[in-house]
C-alpha cells in the first residue's frame, strides 16, 4: 500500500529521529516512573469455596505441615493466631494430596492458593521430578493442578532432595517469588528465585546462583526490597524490586542470624513484615538433609532498621 | 560517522540495562571441605577419658546433690553483699523451683554461676519500689535442663523482687570454670600433639601460644561448654571443652578471621564437617585380621562396605542398610520409612554424629575378630519420637562375618516394629543360592522371596540358606534366632533373592527410599526388582536382600528397642536398649 523510495541520507535521519524517540521513551523507564509507592502488601483474600465448605472463614487457616496427613489441609481454629488453639474441623480435597507432602502456601487477591511439593521425612511421595512444580488451588473451586513447572536444573543429584523451598507474593504486580534448590549439592550452588505471573504463570526474571528458603518483601527508604534467607547459611540478603517488581540491582547481604537463638545458625524459612515496619523472621535448622525433629525446631527474631546506623539490627 | 553510531547503540544499551530484571551468577562453586575439617579430631560420645583435677570438683558436685537445697554456690570470691544476694535468691522458692526433677523431686545438677549488681535494665520489670544498690542480678544455671535461672534480689528488702527463666541457655561462665576449661584442653594429649608440644608440658603450651576462651555449643550434647583457643602462626586451635562431663569433645584449626569474624566452631559443626569430609566424600580402606575392604558413609544407605575380601579371596561386593521401616500397630498406616546417612546435603532422616568405629570382638579374652560400628541418631533422641539407629559388621579370624544392626529405640509408642532392610552383594558372577529343607539343599531357580517363621527348618548348625560361587567357595546364612549374645530376640526375617543384572541399577547407586513403612507383609520393597515376572537367577550374579522384623518392648526388666532419660547425680542419663538383628555368615568348607 506504502510505496515509497528513499535516499540512503534519508534513510539514516529516518533511523536517528526513530531511536531519538526512543530514548526518549527509555529515560523514563530509568527514572521517575520506577518510583515505587508503598503498600502493606497484604491483599490475600479468604478463597471462597471455604465458606462454601461450611467452614468460618474468620477463623480458618491453610496447613502443609500437619504430620499424619500428606499434603494441603483446610483448618478452622478456635484461635488461629494461638498453634495450641483446639481444631474445629479439617477438611481436604482429594486432589490436595496428589502432590506428596507440601510446603511453602502463599494466597492471592482472588483467593486462589499457590503451593509445591517438599518432602517430609522420605522421598516416597515427593518424585524428583515434580520438585519443581508449582501447584495452585482454584480460590472458587478448590481444586488443585499443576500451575507453573519451572525449568529443571542442568543436572539431578541424590544429596539434594529439595526444589522449591520458598514464596511470596507482591499484590502490587501480581507476581509470585519463588525459590528452589533443586540441583545444588555440596559443591555447587544452583539455586534460583523466579518471578512469576501468577495470573498465566509466566517467568518474569530470576536470580541465579543462591540457594534460597525463607523470603519477605518490605519498604526501606522508599525502596521496594526482596528479603532472601540463604539455605547455605544463616545470612539475609535484599535485592530492590521495581515497580514491576523485577529485581533491581544486585543482592546484598542485610544482617544474619549467626550465633542467634538456641541453636545458633538458623536458616530462614519467611519473613513477615509488621506494621510497625519491623521484620518478623522465622528462623529454622536446615542442612538440605530429611531431619524432622519432634518438635518445630524455629525461633522467632525481631529485626529493625536503624536509620542511624543504616542497618537491620535484631531485638 | 560509523564510530559515532556505534558509540550512540551503545549508549542505547546502557540506558536499557536500567531495566534489566535479572541478577545472573552461574552456578557458584561452594569452597570443599577444606584440610582443616579433614585434620579435626571429634572425640567419640561414649569416651570415659578424665582428669585427676576434677575429682575435686565431681566430690563437691556429689556432696552438693545431698543438701536440702541442692546447689553448688559460687566458687570464686563474693563480697559480703553478694554472699548475702545469693542466700536470698536460694531462699526463694520461684527461683528455686526447678532445682528438683518434678514428680522424682531428684535434684538437678545446679550452680550459681554469677552475682553481679544489678542494672537499670535489670528493672525494666518491677513495679517495686527499690534502691539499684541494694539490688544483685544471681545467675542459676541448671546442667540436667540446659537453662538458666535468673533472679533480682534485693538485700535492703532481704527479698527476690523478679525472676526470670530461660530454657536452653547458658548465662555467662565464671572465672573457675574457664580455667578448668582451659586447663583441660591444655591437659589433653590431642590438643598438645595438634600444638607440637610434648605430652604434658602444660606450662610450655600456655607460654608459647596466645590462649583466648570463646563461647561455642554443644547443640547435640545440650551440655555446657566453652572452647578454649590457641593462637600460633597466624592460625587458631579451637578445643571445644564440655563442662558438663570435663572432656575434651573435639578440636579444629581454623584461620583467625582477617576480613571478618572468625567462624564459631560448634560441636554440631565440628562433628558435620569431619563427618563430611572424611566419611562421606571417599572411601576409607580397612585391612585386619585378614579382612580387607573399603567403607563409606552414603547419602542414604547407611555404612556401606565394598570390595571385602578374606584372605585374598573376594567376599563382598557391597553390602549396607538402605533404609528403617517404623511401624506403629495402634494406628493404621502410622509410620516413618528412614533413610539413615550423611549429616549434610543427604536423604538422610536419620543422621550420622559421631565417625565410624573399629572395635576388637574378644570370646574369654581371646581376639577373635573385629567390628566396624556406625550409629545414627535424631538429635533428641531419647525423647519420644526420635530414634537411634547402629549399624554393625563383624568380621572374625575364622572366616566368618556378620551384617547387624539395631534399633536403640526410641520411637513413637511401645507398639512400634522396626524393620531394617540390608542389601547384600556377593561377589562372584555365578552363584546358586539353596535353603534347607529339613533333608537336604534345594535351589531357588528364580527369583523369590520367603518368611523366616516358627516352622522354618534349619541345620543342626542352624544355617536355613547356603550360596556358593562357581568354584565352590561359598556362604552358609544363619538369620537372628536369638543366639548371637547380644540380645536379639529372633529377626522374623523375610529374605529375597534378586538378579544382578548388568547395565541396570536395581539399588547398586544410593536408593531413594525403597518401600513405605508400614507394610505388615513381604511388601517392603525388595519385592518390586522380583514381581510381576520373576527372572532365573540359577548360577548368575545375585543380589539378597533382608528384612529382619523387630518388635519394640517397654516392659521394665524386659526393654527392646527402647530408650529411657534417668536423672543420675544431676544429669540425664540415657539406658538404651538395643534390639540387634542381621545374619551370620559362615564360610562353607570345601
Amino acid at each position: 500500500m506504502w510505496s515509497h523510495v528513499y535516499t540512503g541520507k534519508a534513510i539514516s535521519t529516518m533511523r536517528n529521529i526513530v531511536l531519538f524517540f526512543i530514548i526518549c521513551a527509555a529515560i523514563p523507564s530509568c527514572g521517575e516512573n520506577d518510583k515505587v509507592v508503598y503498600s502493606d502488601n497484604n491483599c490475600k483474600l479468604v478463597p471462597p469455596f471455604v465458606g462454601r465448605l461450611g467452614f468460618n472463614t474468620k477463623n480458618a487457616l491453610f496447613s502443609t505441615s500437619e504430620k499424619k496427613t500428606m499434603g494441603l489441609v483446610l483448618i478452622e481454629s478456635a484461635d488461629p493466631l494461638n498453634p495450641q488453639a483446639a481444631i474445629i474441623k479439617k477438611y481436604q480435597d482429594s486432589s490436595w494430596k496428589k502432590a506428596g507432602w507440601l510446603a511453602p502456601i502463599q494466597l492471592d487477591e482472588h483467593g486462589n492458593i499457590f503451593t509445591a511439593p517438599a518432602p517430609f521425612i522420605n522421598v516416597l511421595n515427593n518424585p524428583a521430578n515434580d520438585q519443581n512444580t508449582i501447584y495452585k488451588v482454584n480460590g472458587q473451586n478448590g481444586h488443585m493442578d499443576a500451575f507453573v513447572k519451572l525449568p529443571a536444573p542442568d543436572s539431578s543429584t541424590d544429596q539434594n532432595p529439595y526444589g522449591i523451598l520458598g514464596m511470596i507474593y507482591l499484590c502490587e504486580t501480581g507476581s509470585l517469588y519463588v525459590s528452589t534448590v533443586a540441583g545444588s549439592n555440596r559443591r555447587v550452588e544452583k539455586g534460583m528465585v523466579y518471578q512469576v505471573n501468577a495470573a498465566n504463570g509466566e517467568i518474569s526474571a530470576k536470580l541465579t546462583g543462591m540457594d534460597i528458603i525463607g523470603m519477605g518483601i518490605s519498604y526501606i527508604n522508599g525502596e521496594r526490597r526482596l528479603f532472601l534467607g540463604r539455605a547455605r547459611s544463616s545470612g539475609v540478603y535484599s535485592v530492590a524490586l521495581n515497580k514491576k517488581g523485577n529485581f533491581s540491582g544486585k543482592p546484598e547481604l542485610a544482617f544474619s542470624l549467626d550465633g542467634l537463638g538456641t541453636r545458633g545458625d538458623d536458616k530462614v524459612r519467611r519473613i513477615k513484615t509488621n506494621k510497625d515496619g519491623s521484620l518478623e523472621v522465622h528462623g529454622m535448622e536446615f542442612n538440605f538433609n530429611l531431619i524432622a525433629p519432634t518438635e518445630k525446631q524455629e525461633t522467632v527474631y525481631r529485626f529493625v532498621y536503624d536509620e542511624k546506623q543504616k542497618k537491620w539490627v535484631h531485638q | 560517522m560509523k564510530i559515532k553510531r556505534i558509540s550512540f547503540f551503545c549508549w542505547i544499551v546502557l540506558l536499557f540495562s536500567c531495566a534489566d530484571s535479572n541478577y545472573n551468577s552461574t552456578g557458584t562453586p561452594v569452597p570443599g571441605y577444606n584440610e582443616d575439617a579433614v585434620q579435626s579430631v571429634v572425640i567419640a560420645t561414649d569416651s570415659l577419658k578424665t582428669f585427676d583435677f576434677v575429682h575435686t570438683r565431681v566430690e563437691q558436685i556429689k556432696a552438693a546433690l545431698l543438701l536440702p537445697m541442692p546447689v553448688l554456690l559460687y566458687r570464686d570470691s563474693l563480697n559480703a553483699q553478694q554472699r548475702l544476694a545469693q542466700a536470698i535468691a536460694l531462699f526463694d522458692t520461684v527461683f528455686t523451683q526447678s532445682v528438683r526433677e518434678k514428680g522424682s523431686n531428684r535434684p538437678y545438677r545446679c550452680e550459681i554461676f554469677g552475682v553481679y549488681p544489678a542494672r537499670e535494665s535489670d528493672m525494666e520489670y518491677i513495679k517495686t519500689p527499690y534502691q539499684l544498690a541494694n539490688c544483685y542480678r544471681v545467675e542459676l544455671y541448671n546442667y540436667g535442663l540446659n537453662s538458666t535461672a535468673v533472679a533480682i534480689a534485693d538485700i535492703g528488702q532481704q527479698k527476690v523482687l523478679a525472676n526470670a527463666f530461660q530454657a536452653q541457655t547458658q548465662p555467662d561462665i565464671p572465672p573457675g570454670l574457664k580455667d578448668l576449661a582451659t586447663k583441660i584442653a591444655v591437659s589433653s594429649p590431642e590438643v598438645q600433639q595438634a600444638l607440637g608440644m610434648k605430652p604434658g608440658d602444660t606450662d610450655a603450651l600456655m607460654a608459647s601460644t596466645k590462649t583466648s576462651l570463646n563461647r561455642t555449643r554443644c547443640e547435640r550434647s545440650g551440655h555446657l561448654c566453652v572452647a578454649p583457643t590457641f593462637v600460633k602462626d597466624g592460625r587458631a586451635l579451637w578445643a571445644i571443652v564440655d563442662l558438663t562431663d570435663y572432656k575434651l569433645t573435639g578440636l579444629r584449626w581454623t584461620n583467625v578471621g582477617t576480613t571478618g569474624p572468625a567462624p564459631v566452631i560448634t560441636e554440631k559443626k565440628l562433628q558435620d564437617d569431619k563427618i563430611t569430609s572424611c566419611f562421606c566424600e571417599l572411601e576409607t580402606p580397612l585391612q585386619r585380621d585378614g579382612w580387607k575392604m573399603n567403607y563409606m558413609l552414603t547419602s542414604s544407605d547407611g555404612l556401606r562396605v565394598a570390595d571385602v575380601s578374606f584372605n585374598g579371596q573376594p567376599v563382598l561386593q557391597n553390602a549396607k542398610l538402605v533404609d528403617w521401616h517404623v511401624s506403629y500397630s495402634g494406628t493404621d498406616g502410622f509410620g516413618y520409612s528412614d533413610a539413615v546417612g550423611c549429616p549434610y546435603f543427604s536423604q538422610a532422616a536419620v543422621i550420622a554424629f559421631d565417625p565410624p568405629v573399629v572395635k576388637p570382638i574378644e570370646e574369654n579374652n581371646k581376639l577373635i575378630g573385629f567390628a566396624l560400628e556406625q550409629s545414627f541418631k535424631s538429635e533428641q533422641w531419647p525423647n519420644p519420637c526420635n530414634y537411634n539407629y547402629l549399624q554393625r559388621y563383624e568380621f572374625y579370624t575364622d572366616g566368618r562375618f556378620r551384617i547387624a544392626a539395631a534399633s536403640l529405640g526410641r520411637g513413637c509408642g511401645n507398639d512400634g516394629t522396626y524393620r531394617p532392610v540390608f542389601r547384600i552383594v556377593f561377589a562372584g558372577e555365578q552363584n546358586s543360592f539353596s535353603e534347607w529343607n529339613g533333608a537336604g539343599w534345594s535351589n531357588w531357580t528364580k527369583e523369590r522371596w520367603q518368611q523366616q517363621l516358627p516352622a522354618t527348618s534349619y541345620t543342626p548348625q542352624g544355617y536355613q540358606y547356603k550360596l556358593v560361587a562357581g568354584n565352590g567357595t561359598g556362604y552358609y546364612m544363619q538369620p537372628g534366632n536369638g543366639q548371637f549374645k547380644d540380645g536379639g530376640r529372633g529377626d522374623n526375617a523375610y529374605v529375597y533373592v534378586t538378579l544382578n543384572k548388568t547395565g541396570t541399577d536395581e539399588g547398586e547407586t544410593d536408593m531413594v527410599t525403597i518401600g513405605p513403612c508400614c507394610n505388615i507383609d513381604y511388601h517392603q520393597g525388595p519385592e518390586k526388582f522380583i514381581e510381576p515376572a520373576p527372572e532365573d537367577i540359577g548360577n548368575k550374579k545375585i543380589v539378597l536382600w533382608y528384612v529382619a522384623q523387630l518388635k519394640n518392648d517397654n516392659t521394665r526388666g524386659r526393654e527392646y528397642c527402647w530408650a529411657e532419660s534417668v536423672l543420675e547425680n544431676g544429669l540425664y542419663v540415657t539406658k538404651s536398649y538395643p534390639g540387634f538383628c542381621g545374619p551370620m555368615f559362615i564360610p562353607v568348607k570345601q
